[in-house]
């Protein structure tokens, strides 16, 4: 099986999430981002490998380090679809309001 | 319901003032005979073979899409207080929605919100979602293409 690489395969997982939060206001290098883990260096390698791959990350090579910065407007896709799924519990309550109307008139005639 | 940071990103809070007084929204709501009028998406019918409307009973309700397939929802209901408040937790997708009545009058304040039990199943119900949207995009599409087509004729 082919692992899905998009952004909510990127967002699905708390430490990734946490990544993206730590460089979202500037980019850090891969070992200051390790250092504030408590998991192993490779599995920190493995989850921003996985951010690249889903295009919310961008790994640059300066000098001997390694700089991720995030990449954030691929994020905005997630908060488009979290709005269409309101917006479907929205209109429940725009039948709500429908109805309500009706039965109003079937109860007072009004 | 206040949402603090530790639930943000895996809730939705909808709200609405309702021209109806507080006794009118409770019994569309609890009244299976009502709530089978407007609850689903657009376009559903919906059958409700259980509504028991005390802490821990069943809510059973199968939604009929236009298609003619059947979605079954199962939800359980933890805490009902007349005419203030509903709170039942959804199983699968696993969520919580507690319902906020507030009397204004002949108005009706109503408070909506569900939070899942975590932000990865807020994320795949989300994901899910987008996708059906996309499948009933394109069921609409071709159902326009189809009409299209017989009106050429």
């Amino acid at each position: 099986m082919i692992a899905r690489r998009d952004v909510y395969q990127a967002i699905a997982d708390p430490t990734r999430r946490a990544i993206i939060n730590m460089i979202a206001s500037q980019p850090h290098n891969v070992n200051t981002i390790a250092e504030k883990f408590d998991i192993s260096r490779q599995a920190i390698s493995l989850q921003l490998k996985i951010l690249a791959d889903c295009g919310l990350v961008k790994i640059k090579q300066q000098g001997r380090e390694r700089f991720c910065e995030a990449q954030l407007d691929k994020l905005s896709e997630v908060s488009a679809f979290v709005d269409q799924y309101r917006q479907h519990w929205e209109s429940k309550l725009d039948a709500l309001e429908t109805y309500l109307e009706k039965l109003k008139k079937e109860k007072y005639g009004k | 319901m206040e949402s603090n940071s530790s639930t943000k990103d895996r809730e939705i809070i909808i709200s609405r003032t309702l021209n109806a007084p507080v006794e009118l929204v409770w019994e569309a709501w609890t009244n299976p005979e009502h709530i089978a009028n407007w609850w689903g998406p657009n376009g559903f019918t919906n059958t409700i073979t259980k509504m028991d409307l005390t802490p821990g009973g069943e809510w059973l309700l199968v939604m009929h899409g236009p298609d003619g397939t059947d979605y079954k929802n199962k939800s359980i209901f933890k805490e009902i207080v007349p005419h203030k408040k509903i709170v039942f937790e959804h199983i699968a997708p696993n969520f919580i929605a507690t319902i906020d009545f507030e009397e204004q009058g002949e108005k009706t304040h109503l408070n909506w919100h569900m939070l899942f039990e975590t932000a990865e199943e807020f994320i795949r119900v989300v994901k899910t979602f987008k996708a059906d949207e996309g499948l009933k995009q394109n069921i609409e599409k071709l159902s326009d293409y189809l009409t299209q087509l017989t009106d050429k004729k």
